[in-house]
């Protein structure tokens, strides 16, 4: 919201600098966001000129040459406008004068015409960014009075941030009386003056709230024989700095008004108004109506309307409506001041996209009370701005007031939740300060909560304050934040949290990921779906119904749509290698596992995932290694590398997955149960993701492998006797999987002398048959209660030995 | 004879002193100790020596013919070291050449915030409470005191979800079913506390959250964590003792904080709290707009409304909560200037950090 100083200053006498108000209502809760000097400047010799005369300059389309004159003369100056007629009054720079951003105006020659000054716009004095045209001054402005003086100018204005538990603040008034609470200045409450010389109000209009939830207050006040018009230039400029365009006198008052003292109010032409009448009631379904800003709306059955004898003239604390509005012809009007129900003028609001000055507060809660000292302040402006006649006495549709909010406030407890010693009588001071009375009668319902309890009636606008602890807050705030000391919470015996085994696990797994070279990414849980259903066609993603782009539509089913673009737009970037995981959730359109049913349920199923992808050379280039593309053994030695951070033991077998190439991709299992998928890129994939058909993936379980794992690996000793190391080499079948090798050698080991296989060469070519392979495994032997003997040793190999011919027809080589 | 002897121990290190090589040691014992040598010369004059001379020559003989060998040794051995030396020196190394590389992997910055908030909460005694990310519309705001139809809503633009994408609600979830993205991660306050049923909680839940917002300063996801301690007698100087002490873990002992009064309808009193900002030091620059202040987050008194709404006696116990955004503090610890970075997962941006 936007503050003007000069009128805070009118409202409550403070003297207090700009900076120091700034500071003092900022750590009251309304922070001062930005700050807007609006002056001309001490060279800005501008005054109010009228326009005797004007003549086109033969031969340009735009210039006119005017006579001006200025109090001191008649001047020659040349303009480029086309807004103005003769008699208007318009600023005039003098010659010598310097305006906002330092231009100087001096005398000149245009098309050969002397022009001595120039007539400016307003965004030329700086005061807005109209550049329509001149700035048209009202013609009653005394000719050759600086502008300055007649803007009311210097001001400052504030841009603060109310916040929407504080409606009660959104004007002048509001703002005022915090600087009261502050300071202890002086508050000036506006008092109208009202003469009602008209007829009485009853026979001039008539009103009907058909709706009082909706509308628990309606007031209104006619006033007869206005005269259109603008509003002094000072007035102007007044809405002007707080964002607010003028319009003419009668729309003035109200917005002025609203400004003020923060309430809504609206003006009708009573003669648009169909039979007199006002009927605030609700829409039929469909019903059409054109708002203000001209366009064409279909209402629906709860939105709230003021309608005339026939149709809706207005969206109740939303809009006008375009048939009622007050235009140039308009003599008599209806000024309308009520309060709307919050919620129901936030729907109708957000349903047609209005959002309002209006709306803005209504929906934040306006103040029953005001409704009544706005009516006549602006009953009041329109008067002095328009002249007329004001109907004797107001309609006031108000079944049930609202009375006071009553709270309890216990000292102590002030004290105990602020965690300082504040004194009854401080707590006293501080709730008077913002208009709190306090309520002597102990008689009332609910009954104190302690012998030492106050009551304290809430005044009108601070709907904000109904339990004891938003008086606590009004004094934190008002003492300042500042005074409440920092003391350290102890933590209690026990009570202090280990490490998490959770916590050891994945720091384990991200150490193994970082040592095999895999940078970690974080992306959006939302990706596109047609990316998701190419990879996981089988599942239907979660979809947000109000994405901000198609590319995040869908909530993500698998971790590796996400990667995968990383590593197009890396490899497109010139990236060599990439390697990168990401450990996140996946959200699947299913019971949760861990959280199924009642309270604590969790909506939809949200695993968490690891994913890996890798793209390019298992090493950097370099002179003292091979530069191999990275293959899936790497991948493979890097899934390991996390399960052995785990201190888990998983097997791999082929797999079938959609998105993997047939012949290259495994399946996990770990504990019996399926813990992840891992290889090369099916070729389709690779192409939608428009990255290499050499790109390897893997998405593990994290959950599955979480709950497999173990936090603190446990010790085995070290073994006390040596260990006999064998290699054997053999030949057989090229399609025999290495598990099952591994495993046949294993199987020959009946006494637990095998320590460790280690598969280290597998060829095919020119010395092994045809459909054939030769594999070279280490093997190392080891008894925990004795040293071998060779006897022993040979013993085992040969077994191993008769053990792979028998199951495999292996044949030895050595 | 004794000056003889001493002469030939000299003229011997004279010469085995300017030994270049095996061959020249050797040559040099021949001449000395061999059979034809110097010292046999010696040794046959003895016969010479009256009986009384002979044991004091005898062993001058024997000290002289030790001294030698002593120095043949030695000789010998420097020889072979100056061998071994030129020929280590044959095969150089060019240290210069870049050492062999090997690619280490990056934690992303704001994993190691998170990881990095986690352990400080831990040493305060807070645990981490998980909740989820699809979450019920009644958890993420009214169970947190925001009023249906009320503005305050609109602090936090939602993403909702299309209902009929969604699995059934199951049975005994909150009512009504309503399910979005959740805007913070305050809802994780009351599944924690409808968990623990009964005081002292201490949680910290970190975790993704998401608003409808994109710029240069938003992104449609980011991460927060949420502190909620409730205990009886917890007071609002708690909560400054707490935001200190974690503020101060995690950017250094200088940092500086300070509370402004604001709204947050689940916290009351409310306050944004604004740390001495890392960079300047507090003097005031361009990014904290010559304040020396920046805001990272917002806290308060948790609101005895969300208490007594999940079952905890707001007159017995009290409360406190926070939540900051992490991504900030990452982009504050690692001077990163664009949020989107964070988001974009380039790998030269990720191998900096």
């Amino acid at each position: 919201m936007k503050l003007s100083l000069n009128w805070l200053r009118e409202l409550c006498a403070t003297d207090l600098p700009a900076g120091d108000l700034a500071r003092k209502l900022t750590f009251a809760g309304f922070e001062v966001e930005g700050r807007e000097q609006r002056a001309l400047g001490p060279g800005a010799d501008v005054v109010a000129a009228r326009i005797a005369a004007s003549e086109r300059i033969a031969g340009s389309d735009h210039l006119s040459v005017c006579q001006v004159e200025d109090g001191r003369g008649t001047h020659q100056v040349v303009c480029g406008a086309q807004n103005f007629q003769v008699g208007d009054v318009v600023p005039l720079a003098r010659p010598g004068a310097v305006l906002q951003g330092g231009q100087r105006i001096g005398r000149a020659k245009l098309r050969g015409v002397e022009s001595s000054g120039m007539l400016c716009s307003a965004r030329e004095l700086g005061l807005s960014d109209d550049h329509e045209g001149l700035l048209i001054l009202p013609r009653d402005t005394p000719i050759g009075t600086p502008i300055e003086q007649a803007l009311g100018l210097p001001d400052t204005i504030f841009e603060l941030n109310v916040t929407p538990n504080r409606p009660d603040a959104l004007s002048h008034l509001g703002i005022a009386r915090e600087v009261h609470a502050l300071t202890g200045a002086a508050l000036r409450v506006p008092r109208p003056k009202l003469a009602e010389r008209g007829p009485a109000i009853e026979k001039l209009a008539r009103v009907d709230v058909e709706d009082p939830k909706r509308c628990p207050r309606y007031m209104a006040r006619v006033i007869e024989g206005v005269r259109i018009g603008p509003s002094p230039l000072r007035l102007q400029e007044r809405l002007r700095s707080c964002g607010v365009r003028p319009i003419s006198n009668v729309v003035d008052a109200t917005n002025l008004a609203l400004l003020e003292l923060g309430h809504p109010l609206h003006a009708f032409d009573l003669d648009r108004l169909a039979g007199s009448r006002i009927v605030v009631r609700r829409a039929r379904p469909g019903e059409p109506m054109t708002t203000l800003d001209g366009k064409q709306r279909n209402l629906s059955e709860d939105d709230l309307v003021i309608a005339d004898g026939e149709k809706p003239v207005a969206l109740a604390g939303v809009m006008g409506g375009q048939t009622s509005e007050v235009s140039d012809g308009t003599t008599r009007i209806l000024i309308e001041s009520a309060v709307f129900d919050p919620g129901g003028t936030r729907r109708t609001s957000r349903r047609h996209g209005l959002h309002t000055e209006a709306s803005h507060r209504f929906e934040r809660g306006a103040d029953e009370k005001m409704a009544a000292l706005a009516l006549d302040r602006c009953a009041e402006l329109v008067a002095q701005l328009a002249g007329g006649k004001v109907a004797k006495g107001v309609v006031d549709r108000y079944p049930s007031p609202r009375p006071p909010a009553r709270i309890w406030v216990r000292p102590a407890r002030v004290s105990s939740v602020l965690g300082t010693a504040v004194s009854a009588a401080e707590v006293e001071q501080r709730l008077q300060s913002v208009g709190l009375e306090k309520v002597e009668e102990k008689l009332s319902t609910p009954p104190p909560p302690s012998a030492s309890a106050t009551l304290w009636a809430v005044p009108s606008w601070r709907g904000d304050l109904t339990r004891e602890i938003d008086a606590v807050e009004e004094v934190a705030r008002l003492r300042g934040y500042d005074t409440i000391p920092v003391v350290v919470p102890k933590a209690g015996v026990g009570e202090t949290a280990a490490i998490a085994p959770e916590q050891r696990i994945t720091r384990a797994a991200r150490a193994a990921l970082a040592a095999r070279g895999f940078d970690e990414a974080l992306n959006y849980s939302f990706v596109s779906e047609r990316e998701l259903l190419e990879l996981r066609p089988d599942v239907k993603p979660v979809r947000v119904a109000n994405p901000l782009t198609v590319e995040q539509a869908a909530m993500r089913t698998t971790i590796l749509a996400g990667l995968l673009q990383n590593v197009g737009r890396a490899l497109k970037h010139g990236a060599q290698d990439v390697r990168l995981y990401e450990l996140g959730r996946v959200y699947l359109p299913r019971r949760s596992e861990a959280h199924p049913s009642g309270d604590l349920a969790w909506p939809v199923d949200e695993p968490r995932r690891l994913g890996l992808v890798a793209a390019g050379h298992r090493a950097p280039r370099s002179w003292a290694a091979p530069h191999d593309p990275v293959d899936f053994y790497d991948l493979k030695g890097a899934v390991d590398d996390v399960l052995g951070a785990l201190d888990v033991s998983g097997t791999y077998a082929p797999a079938e997955e959609p998105f993997l190439h047939p012949a290259a991709s495994a399946a996990l299992t770990v504990g019996g149960r399926r813990a992840g998928v891992l290889g090369q890129i099916h070729p389709r994939a690779a192409q939608a993701f428009d990255v290499p058909a050499t790109v390897l993936l893997a998405e593990l379980d994290w959950e599955l492998l979480l709950s497999q794992a173990r936090a603190l690996r446990q010790s085995r000793g070290v073994p006390r006797f040596p260990a006999v190391a064998r290699d054997l080499a053999f030949v057989v079948g090229a399609d025999a999987p290495a598990a099952r090798l591994l495993a046949e050698i294993r199987a020959a080991d009946g006494n637990g002398l095998l320590e460790e296989v280690t598969l280290f060469d597998v060829y095919r070519g020119a010395q092994v048959p045809a459909g054939k392979k030769s594999v070279a495994v280490g093997l190392t032997l080891r008894a925990p209660d004795r040293t071998l003997t060779d006897t022993e040793a040979d013993a085992l190999i040969a077994s191993v030995k008769d053990r792979l011919k028998a199951s495999l027809g292996a044949e030895i080589r050595s | 004879m004794i000056d003889e002897l001493n002469a030939l121990l000299a003229q011997a290190k004279d010469e085995l002193s300017r030994a270049g090589d095996e061959a020249q040691v050797e040559a040099a014992r021949i001449k000395y100790l061999g059979k034809k040598g110097s010292l046999s010369a010696v040794l046959r004059g003895m016969g010479k020596l009256a009986s009384e001379e002979r044991p004091r020559v005898g062993e001058a003989v024997n000290s002289v013919k030790a001294g030698i060998e002593d120095l043949l040794e030695r000789a010998k051995q420097a020889v072979a070291g100056r061998a071994l030396e030129a020929d280590l020196r044959r095969e150089k190394l060019d240290v210069t050449l870049p050492g062999r590389p090997q690619k280490l992997g990056h934690r992303h910055p704001v994993s190691q915030a998170m990881d990095d908030i986690i352990e400080i909460f831990a040493r305060l005694g807070f645990h981490v409470a998980d909740g989820p990310e699809i979450e019920w519309d009644v958890y993420n705001f009214e169970k947190l005191c925001f009023p249906p139809d009320h503005p305050a809503r609109d602090m936090q633009d939602t993403f909702s979800l299309e209902a009929a994408t969604l699995p059934r609600p199951p049975e005994g979830a909150p009512e009504p079913p309503t399910r979005i993205l959740r805007t913070h991660t305050s809802p994780v306050q009351i599944r924690a506390m409808l968990e623990a049923r009964k005081p002292p909680i201490r949680v910290i839940t970190p975790g993704k959250v998401y608003r409808c917002d994109s710029d240069v300063t938003h992104t449609p996801m980011f991460h927060q964590v949420e502190c909620l301690h409730v205990e009886e007698g917890v007071s609002m100087a708690h909560l400054r003792g707490t935001l200190d002490a974690f503020v101060k873990a995690f950017f250094g002992p200088h940092i500086q904080t300070r509370l402004r009064p604001s709204y947050f309808p689940f916290t009351e009193p409310s306050a944004e709290v604004d740390i001495s900002h890392p960079l300047c030091g507090g003097k005031g620059c361009k990014i904290c707009k010559g304040t020396g202040w920046l805001e990272v987050l917002g806290a308060g008194m948790v609101n005895p409304d969300e208490l007594a709404g999940v079952g905890i006696d707001p007159e017995k116990y009290t409360g406190y909560a926070f939540g900051v955004g992490i991504d900030r503090l990452a982009m504050l610890r690692h001077g990163i200037d664009d949020l989107r970075l964070l988001f974009d997962n380039d790998v030269r941006f990720l191998q900096q950090l």
